[in-house]
């Protein structure tokens, strides 16, 4: 019954295929996410972050390839141990009518109950410490609707942190928050608390805060990865003008060293 | 200690290897519920034509009382409030099941053609083939089943939606109707009155038999309920969180669909297609309850009560005349509909 803290652990994609009917999304895309750390994929919109976000938690059937978790093929992994080792946020969770934001964030123990045993005193630590962490112990008792988006969203983190796993996917988290929120969630989600040995990946869409909070950087177009690396070097006014078809100067972030886009004006 | 919830009661096993969550408000108006529930059907039992007092049930239910006594409560009377109070539950937690999953409260077996499917189905079976009793329950859940598998099949576009759902499962039980009326042309006389009255829904005539398929159909989908009630928790937050948080979330969702309209079959086949206990019970419950528990045990009293009380209402409003309780049913529920269509439609949906 000891509380069980994340190790550090590889996922990594090996020329990996997904797609809808028809149509392929994500084209052979092989990448590894580096343990421990905070992996950003940014690219345009329809590129294929979203899709390849899902197909790396195992909510779509690989058309071609795998995706591994420390050398292990996902497919085949015992169906509760993967639900506790890989967590995802989609981008617009929706919560049931009149729930409360403790209720929701107990939801993510799931992995770790059994209709025996339905609550243990790890989960009630594991939610207490995903409350303390994203900082809404005192909106346990409201209802969602009741909250502002950003409080929503930090419950929404607490969900996925309270699951406690040890590789966290988050789509887009950021998306209609205002820039003081935005900040907010992205230092939540890459400080010391959420982190401790987590891999995180987020999937964003301002490059300059992807570029400032990323350790490592992928860039995705038509469903191929146009470059990976550390932002600084991944972030280049030749990169962004080939996959954004963005014309733009790249300057130094005066506060971090980390790159910012400066769009050319167009008139 | 956080439960999820302050309201949570946590039943321990020794050194916790059991642990059950069970809602303390939820447990209380369950209770409380059934309690009403009961007291609806000893006097249901008490009273129609021959007037028996309370007492007088009750000593006639601990075996003693007079040879018509026992006649007229056990033998006539009992297997009506039985399977009204069975029929009551069944189509209430099969409600309660579908419009969780889908998120929407619409999603209910009496809206979405599953009860028009199973009433097909039995119809089919007493008019073509002739069958009775037992052949009628294969048939109802024949007939369900398959048109819960239509409906499904027609709506599932990368995933589950409440919304089509709801449409197609009107549009399933628009045909169903047809369908039913169709049968109904091709039946003899008596056979058509006697359909007709089944069709709306009726407890009248009830026997031994119909008690007993409602009462193995709870004995069977109960125990299922209490393994596949977490699950209920889950699914309601939507495809993908479900699906990382439980691998096995798909097949969860197609065992909970399966005991919905399995239940929602066999009350059919019992008591006819009574009408709103499922749209409505659910929803009663969500008022009364804070909260978002699975309020199972309390949602399936509600129901008991509200068919037991709609049944006593039809028997004695125009006595000696009985209307079929889903008359009543129907004249109580309409409006709770109508609600739920002007909310639904006011904030895109409703959950």
């Amino acid at each position: 019954m000891t509380s069980h803290s994340p190790s550090a652990a590889t996922l990594a994609a090996t020329g990996l295929s997904l797609g809808y009917r028809s149509q392929t999304v994500v084209d052979r895309v092989s990448v590894a996410l580096p343990p421990e750390q905070v992996t950003v994929i940014v690219g345009p919109n329809g590129c294929g972050k979203s899709t390849l976000l899902r197909g790396l938690a195992r909510l779509l059937k690989p058309r071609g390839g795998a995706v591994l978790l420390d050398g292990a093929d996902i497919a085949r992994l015992p169906a509760r141990s993967l639900a506790r080792r890989l967590g995802l946020l989609p981008q617009q969770p929706v919560a049931p009518d009149g729930i409360t934001a403790a209720d929701l964030i107990a939801r993510g123990r799931h992995p770790h109950q059994r209709w025996f045993r339905q609550f243990s005193d790890t989960d009630a630590a594991a939610v207490s410490r995903a409350m303390a962490a994203t900082g809404v112990t005192e909106l346990a008792e409201r209802p969602i609707e009741e909250l502002s988006g950003g409080q929503r969203q930090r419950v929404w983190i607490a969900l996925a942190l309270a699951q406690d796993p040890d590789v966290m996917l988050l789509d887009e988290p950021t998306t209609y928050l205002d820039p003081a929120h935005q900040v907010d969630v992205l230092e939540l989600l890459t400080g010391a608390d959420t982190r401790s040995g987590r891999t995180i990946v987020l999937v964003l869409h301002d490059l300059g805060l992807a570029g400032r909070y990323a350790d490592h950087l992928i860039v995705m177009k038509d469903g191929e990865i146009a470059a990976q690396g550390a932002p600084s070097q991944v972030v280049t006014a030749e990169t962004v003008e080939a996959v954004f078809s963005l014309p733009c100067r790249v300057i130094e972030d005066p506060l971090t060293g980390t790159p910012i886009v400066l769009p050319r004006p167009r008139r | 200690m956080i439960a999820g919830d302050r309201d949570a009661l946590l039943l321990r096993g020794p050194r916790d290897a059991v642990v059950f969550r069970l809602g303390r408000r939820s447990a209380a108006l369950a209770a409380i519920t059934w309690l009403l529930a009961g007291c609806a059907a000893v006097l249901s039992l008490s009273l129609g034509r021959f007037d028996i007092e309370t007492a007088g049930v009750l000593r006639v239910l601990g075996g003693g009382g007079t040879l018509i006594e026992y006649d007229v409560v056990v033998r006539n009377r009992l297997p009506r409030a039985a399977t009204g109070l069975g029929a009551g539950a069944a189509f209430a937690l099969s409600g309660a099941i579908l419009q969780r999953i889908a998120a929407n409260p619409l999603v209910s077996p009496d809206v979405i053609g599953v009860n028009s499917g199973a009433a097909f189905g039995a119809l089919a079976v007493l008019t073509v083939f002739g069958g009775s009793g037992l052949h009628t329950v294969a048939g109802a859940l024949a007939g369900a089943g398959a048109t819960a598998a239509a409906i499904f099949a027609l709506s599932a576009k990368r995933g589950l939606s409440g919304h089509r759902l709801v449409l197609v499962g009107i549009g399933v039980a628009a045909m169903l109707t047809s369908g039913v009326s169709f049968l109904l042309t091709r039946a003899d006389y008596h056979g058509a009155t006697a359909a007709a009255a089944w069709l709306t829904g009726s407890l009248a005539n009830r026997g031994g038999l119909h008690a007993a398929i409602i009462a193995a159909a709870l004995a069977a989908a109960v125990p299922a309920l209490v393994v596949l009630a977490r699950h209920v928790r889950l699914l309601e937050l939507g495809d993908e969180l479900a699906g990382v948080l439980s691998r096995h979330a798909g097949r969860a969702r197609t065992a909970l669909v399966a005991v919905a309209v399995g239940l929602a079959a066999t009350a059919t086949a019992a008591a006819g297609p009574i009408g709103f206990i499922a749209l409505a019970a659910p929803q009663i419950v969500r008022r009364l309850l804070p909260g978002r528990g699975a309020a199972f045990a309390p949602t399936a009293a509600v129901g008991a009560l509200l068919t037991v009380s709609a049944d006593l209402a039809a028997r004695m409003l125009f006595a000696p005349v009985e209307l079929p309780v889903g008359a009543v049913t129907g004249v109580v529920g309409a409006p709770v509909l109508l609600y739920l269509l002007a909310r639904a439609n006011r904030i895109g949906h409703a959950g």
